[in-house]
């Protein structure tokens, strides 16, 4: 695809000089995805600093056809923001807030602010942001709202829908939605804006949001237990929930093996057990009340004690202070990044049934094994919610991208157990361009052609994040 | 030979310490309270030292108000065997502190007394030294390894020029500092063990010792807010900067 120079420069000269990049070496950052799994390629850089500027480029785009990539954080996994020869729109500097109301518990904030930021504000306000990931120190809220962000706190916080009560979207017409509001009831018709969240750009441009924040929590617990197989794991689950109520707020699951890669691997972390255990479940509850009104401590020791008479529990350890928990948390966020020193990875984001999960992690495992055999999986992540990173170490002595040839043929294997379960093959990193054919394999014709009305109804020229999710 | 470990409660370590707008002091409601870092690392040495079959015994103290149970359970689940609280809501400044642990030295006769070298709240670093003096026994402070030998103890310090190792005759006193060792994790069997040893309640007047304070806290500030950094367009710029505002140049 190519883009005529003369819409380039009448597309630049609405940001002025500041607004814009069209030096190539200048554009690595922008094109490269976190895994190296695609590499982009764009002839502009549009960065527009209001709604307004942001609006008037997409106009300009409708009226002349020419296709739009909007970007973020750049650290989705799926190669949602990457362009092929299309525009790329960088919502990095519209990050203003425009309102903090603790009163009604609501921050409202443009797309390129980062997550951590808003976390720190919501802070500052005595209150909490509840969406924990590990790219918060870099991805941006635009992007969280569009891909309708999990991470840590699903369990009790919900995702990333749970969270927005309002949004403002540029159309691919470009005109403004203005949604924003703190409104935690309105059944005025359509609640358009779950239509945006997750929608990934492919519907319009998400340029501000109006978020759910939530009284910060006082009072934190993290524990880090072994335990016999996954399924003593669910049932640990059942029992958590049924001794904390809601002060559950992290269920996660890791194998021996992620616990070996990471302690090999990443200087400073150590297992904080003496003996070795063929599965960890990190668990954290967390409450508002304070001290004086619940001993979350209580609750802690008899989940855990209860999970230790019945057999769930062989060994575990309590932080006794938030280094500690720091540091558990750390075995848990570094899976990923321990794993690039094992050679290459094949990635899944899955979810099936939690009670599913027992049985899935076998067959998976089996389906694993027939395909490539020595690959070792290394299945870890958010048990609580049901959803697991289903990463694949390769073989000791493969060829590094022989393996990672094999992406696609195996992610057709391990989804095929997880469409048996009746699970979903992107639990939380979206479709993007890697998962369309999936789309394809996995959902029914009634599906697919809902989706592709509703994309055809708001952007019939296809200008907005073109190939992602629905092809055309 | 018994061991003696006193343990201070404290703001966490990680908690943004917020200062009370009254400026008497710093905001405690609902703020995470732990061990003392330096404290935890202390009894960690003197587990090291039972399980190498060096001691029998390991006590650990705390001094402080009813909530330093908590503290003191901590100290258990990590392998301690008992615990006295010596119950007071008071402040207590390093001196009582020091005399307090005098007395419960004379009841328990340890023959080592290890201490953190400071504590991370009022950063005093008194305690180890006033006892030390008080009891008139060898002092070896900011250990960076201990290792007991026939009556004696050698003592590795951390001092400004480098290491510097002393050697004490036992019974003696041992600041620890951070380098010492890595503390263990409570394992869950322990924790739940913890709670079955036994802890000892007393009050600073069973030892016969008087906690008013001798200081007056005048105000209690935030420190001054650093500016953030400004990002210059070239190096023209950056030198003018330098030359004219930060005139280092």
């Amino acid at each position: 695809m190519t883009i005529n120079p003369i819409h380039l420069e009448k597309l630049k000269k609405i940001l002025g000089s500041e607004g814009w990049i069209d030096d190539q070496t200048d554009m690595p950052s922008f094109l490269r995805e976190p895994r190296d799994k695609y590499q982009g390629n764009t002839p502009l850089i549009l960065m527009p600093d209001s709604t307004e500027k942001t609006a008037e480029i997409v106009r300009y785009c409708a009226q002349n056809k020419i296709p739009l990539v909007p970007q973020g954080g750049n650290s989705g996994l799926v190669g949602g923001a990457i362009p092929t020869g299309e525009i790329l729109l960088s919502l990095k500097r519209l990050k203003a807030i425009r309102q903090q109301d603790a009163r009604n518990l609501t921050i409202t904030v443009e797309a390129g602010c980062i997550l951590s930021h808003i976390q720190e504000l919501a802070q500052e306000m005595n209150c909490l942001f509840p969406l924990s990931l590990a790219a918060e120190g870099s991805c941006m809220i635009g992007g969280n709202i569009s891909t309708n962000a999990g991470g840590v706190n699903v369990l009790h916080y919900g995702n990333m829908r749970n969270l927005v009560l309002g949004l403002e979207v540029v159309l691919p017409n470009g005109e403004t939605w203005h949604g924003l509001g703190g409104l935690r009831k309105d059944n005025t018709g359509y609640d358009l804006k779950q239509l945006f969240i997750g929608a990934e750009g492919s519907l319009g441009i998400i340029t501000a949001a109006t978020l759910k924040l939530s009284p910060h929590p006082h009072e934190k617990q993290t524990a880090f237990v072994a335990v016999p197989d996954p399924d003593a794991a669910v049932n640990l689950l059942s029992i958590a929930r049924n001794i904390s109520g809601d002060c559950l707020t992290a269920f996660e699951i890791i194998p021996r093996l992620g616990i070996d890669m990471v302690t090999d691997n990443i200087p400073g972390s150590r297992d904080p057990m003496t003996q070795t255990y063929d599965w960890y479940i990190l668990l954290e509850g967390t409450s508002s009340l304070s001290r004086d009104l619940l001993d979350l401590e209580a609750v802690m020791e008899r989940i855990l004690s209860t999970g230790l008479d019945d057999g769930l529990i062989l060994d575990g350890v309590i932080a006794k202070n938030i280094t500690e928990s720091n540091n558990l948390w750390q075995l848990r966020e570094n899976l990923s990044e321990a794993q690039k020193f094992e050679g290459g990875s094949i990635k899944h984001d899955i979810s099936v049934p939690i009670s599913a999960i027992p049985a899935f992690l076998i067959e998976a495992g089996m389906a694993v094994e027939t395909s490539i055999p020595g690959a070792r999986p290394v299945p870890f992540g958010h048990l609580g919610d049901g959803n697991l990173h289903y990463n694949i170490s390769q073989p000791k002595h493969m060829a590094r991208q022989a393996f990672l040839d094999q992406w696609e043929s195996l992610n057709q294997s391990v989804h095929d157990v997880v469409d048996k379960f009746n699970g979903s093959f992107s639990a939380e990193h979206g479709i993007g361009r890697m998962k369309t054919d999936d789309m394809l394999r996995y959902k029914s014709k009634v599906e697919m052609a809902m989706m592709t009305k509703i994309k055809h109804t708001l952007d019939p020229h296809n200008i907005m994040n073109p190939g992602v999710i629905v092809r055309k | 030979m018994k061991i003696l470990v006193p343990v201070k409660r404290v703001i966490d370590y990680n908690v943004k310490v917020r200062v009370k707008a009254d400026n008497t002091g710093v905001e405690l409601a609902n703020v995470k309270m732990s061990m003392n870092p330096f404290d935890e690392i202390a009894v960690e040495e003197a587990l090291r030292i039972k399980e190498a079959g060096n001691a029998e015994e390991i006590i650990v103290v705390s001094i402080g108000p009813a909530q330093a149970q908590e503290t003191l359970r901590t100290a258990l689940a990590m392998g301690a065997d008992r615990a006295i609280l010596v119950k007071t809501d008071d402040l207590v400044e390093p001196l009582a502190v020091a005399k307090i642990l005098k007395a419960i030295v004379a009841e328990e006769t340890p023959e080592l007394v290890i201490l953190g070298k400071q504590a991370i709240d009022d950063d005093c670093n008194q305690t180890g030294q006033m006892l030390a003096a008080l009891l008139e026994w060898p002092q070896g402070t900011f250990a960076s390894e201990v290792k007991l030998g026939e009556g004696t103890v050698n003592v590795t310090r951390e001092v400004d020029g480098g290491l510097e190792t002393v050697k004490l005759t036992l019974p003696a006193v041992v600041t620890a500092d951070l380098r010492l060792n890595e503390p263990r994790y409570a394992s869950l069997p322990n924790i739940m063990k913890a709670k079955r040893k036994p802890l000892d309640t007393k009050e600073p007047s069973d030892y016969g010792v008087d906690t008013a304070r001798r200081l007056t806290t005048l105000k209690v500030e935030e420190p001054a807010k650093r500016a953030s950094g400004i990002i210059v367009e070239n190096i023209a710029e950056l030198v003018t900067k330098l030359r004219d505002e930060a005139g280092v140049i």
